[in-house]
């Protein structure tokens, strides 16, 4: 009896982080995409709304979805007094603090962080030609994300179960 | 608000800043930080060089120099993070920030077409930093309003730079805004009073706000162009007064020409040591040669304090007040 309560823990373990593998190949498109957006955002507050960063991150930030939220609002809250961080800084450090709960990868990270070098130091026109540059990075990345979910996100769930029957099988 | 200016600044130079004792900060006019140039203050009509122990030298081999980093950080936090919302400040060569101060600018123009697009590679800053004296107008103002006391003489106000144009003309906006009604008897109602702040100077507006004390009936038109917010102002918000810092072009002139005919007193000022060199200058000539102007406020400010000379419309002179009789507070900005 206790044999199999035993099993059954131990496929529902396999299926559970199978589910969890799962979750972040559909996670990391819906993320990016996200991501997408709030610049796409931040471009038309630079270009029209003439908004300073701290106010424009903060406006993105509450119109985001969690988790991309919190890192535009802590992104706010690090640019505002009495941090007054620049930009990069801000953003290196809310990446920082908030990248785990997303389920992006280092490539994000990269172009993020390579916008923020340049994010409030320039005129308009090179701020928007550097957001459009991330902008296409981050669409590659997602066509790339999106492929892997069709490979893996599947793949990854039926895995688990079978997983966790296997071990089963082999301690029986 | 005493030292809400300090917060500008990158923290080594903040640093160094908050060495210097406590009156001479409040005394502080200017700072000039120039990269790999030793850092500079003013202080009343004064210039000195900082040691990087925070203590005042005349020699510049001792002065401490602000490096890369400080001048970028200081961009920064001047831009509020956000170079490409100051575009048009880049073009003109300052910036005005939340408290009246304002920042000139140095550094590589950009040309387009000829004209100066941007600026880039911006190395030098000169802070001046802005301060309100309320009561500055006192002593004047008797005289820039005419008998009836009900209606304010058109009034030109003229000095070089950093002698208190600005200062007195915030004071003006403020008493006549206000009035003296139910202080004493006989006195005068408040005028409705109307700012055109094209360099966010008088008001020092934050979000459209002054952070200056400038009456309860003022009504501003913040980083408006001179000329053309003088217009909207007649044809919107009918002032009684209308007040305009440094007029000097010739659409600037014609505006003020418009205002007066329009029965609106109008207080302006301009650069200029004396009304007879203003008479010379292509924009101002016209003016003063239909005699639009019926007083004239001439500033200088020594060592001793401040002296104001007032001249009619015939630019007779009326009165002289010197330093030694003035009511107290020092002028700056």
């Amino acid at each position: 009896m206790l044999k199999l309560f035993g099993a059954v823990l131990i496929v529902l373990a396999g299926t559970l982080a199978g589910l969890q593998f799962a979750k972040q190949y559909a996670d990391r498109p819906r993320h990016i995409r996200g991501l997408i957006a709030a610049l796409q955002r931040l471009e038309t507050e630079i270009m029209y709304g003439f908004t300073p960063l701290p106010e424009a991150m903060r406006r993105i930030g509450i119109q985001s979805k969690e988790p991309l939220k919190t890192l535009f609002i802590k992104t706010a809250e690090e640019m505002s007094p009495p941090h007054d961080r620049s930009a990069q800084d801000a953003i290196q450090r809310a990446m920082d603090s908030h990248w785990k709960s997303t389920a992006l990868k280092g490539t994000e990270k990269e172009i993020l962080r390579q916008l923020s070098c340049t994010l409030g130091t320039s005129d308009r026109s090179n701020q928007s030609t550097h957001i459009a540059l991330a902008l296409q990075q981050l669409k590659q990345e997602e066509s790339v994300a999106r492929e892997d979910q069709g490979k893996y996100e599947k793949l990854s769930k039926s895995l688990g179960l079978l997983l966790g029957a296997l071990i089963v099988i082999l301690i029986f | 608000m005493a030292d809400d200016w300090l917060q500008l600044f990158p923290e080594k130079v903040r640093a160094l800043l908050k060495c210097l004792p406590l009156p001479l900060l409040g005394m502080v006019e200017e700072i000039r930080v120039r990269e790999g140039r030793p850092l500079e203050i003013n202080y009343s009509g004064k210039y000195h060089f900082l040691r990087a122990n925070g203590s005042v030298t005349q020699r510049p081999e001792e002065a401490y120099r602000p490096d890369r980093e400080d001048t970028h950080r200081l961009l920064d936090l001047i831009s509020n993070h956000s170079l490409y919302t100051m575009e048009e400040e880049l073009r003109k060569g300052f910036i005005t920030i939340p408290g009246g101060h304002r920042i000139g600018l140095a550094g590589r123009t950009v040309l387009s077409g000829g004209g100066v697009e941007h600026l880039r590679d911006i190395t030098s800053f000169n802070v001046r930093i802005a301060r309100e004296v309320p009561g500055v107008a006192d002593k004047v103002l008797p005289y820039l309003l005419d008998k009836g006391r009900q209606r304010m003489m058109h009034t030109l106000i003229l000095s070089p730079p950093q002698h208190g144009k600005t200062t007195l003309l915030r004071d003006i906006a403020r008493q006549i805004s206000l009035g003296d009604l139910g202080k004493r008897e006989g006195g005068r109602p408040g005028m409705k009073v109307g700012i055109v702040d094209e360099r966010s100077e008088i008001a020092g507006s934050r979000r459209g706000i002054p952070a200056f004390d400038v009456g309860p009936r003022t009504d501003i038109l913040d980083g408006c162009p001179k000329a053309e917010g003088m217009m909207m102002m007649i044809r919107s918000l009918s002032p009684d007064v209308l007040i305009a810092d440094e007029i000097g072009r010739p659409e600037d002139a014609e505006a003020v020409t418009e205002a007066l005919h329009a029965g609106i007193s109008v207080v302006a000022s301009a650069h200029g040591k004396e009304v007879i060199e203003l008479a010379r200058r292509p924009g101002l000539g016209g003016l003063l040669e239909q005699k639009m102007f019926e007083r004239y406020v001439i500033l200088h400010r020594s060592e001793a304090g401040l002296s104001f000379r007032v001249l009619d419309g015939q630019k007779r002179g009326l009165l002289l007040i010197s330093p030694g009789d003035r009511l107290g507070g020092d002028l700056h900005a």
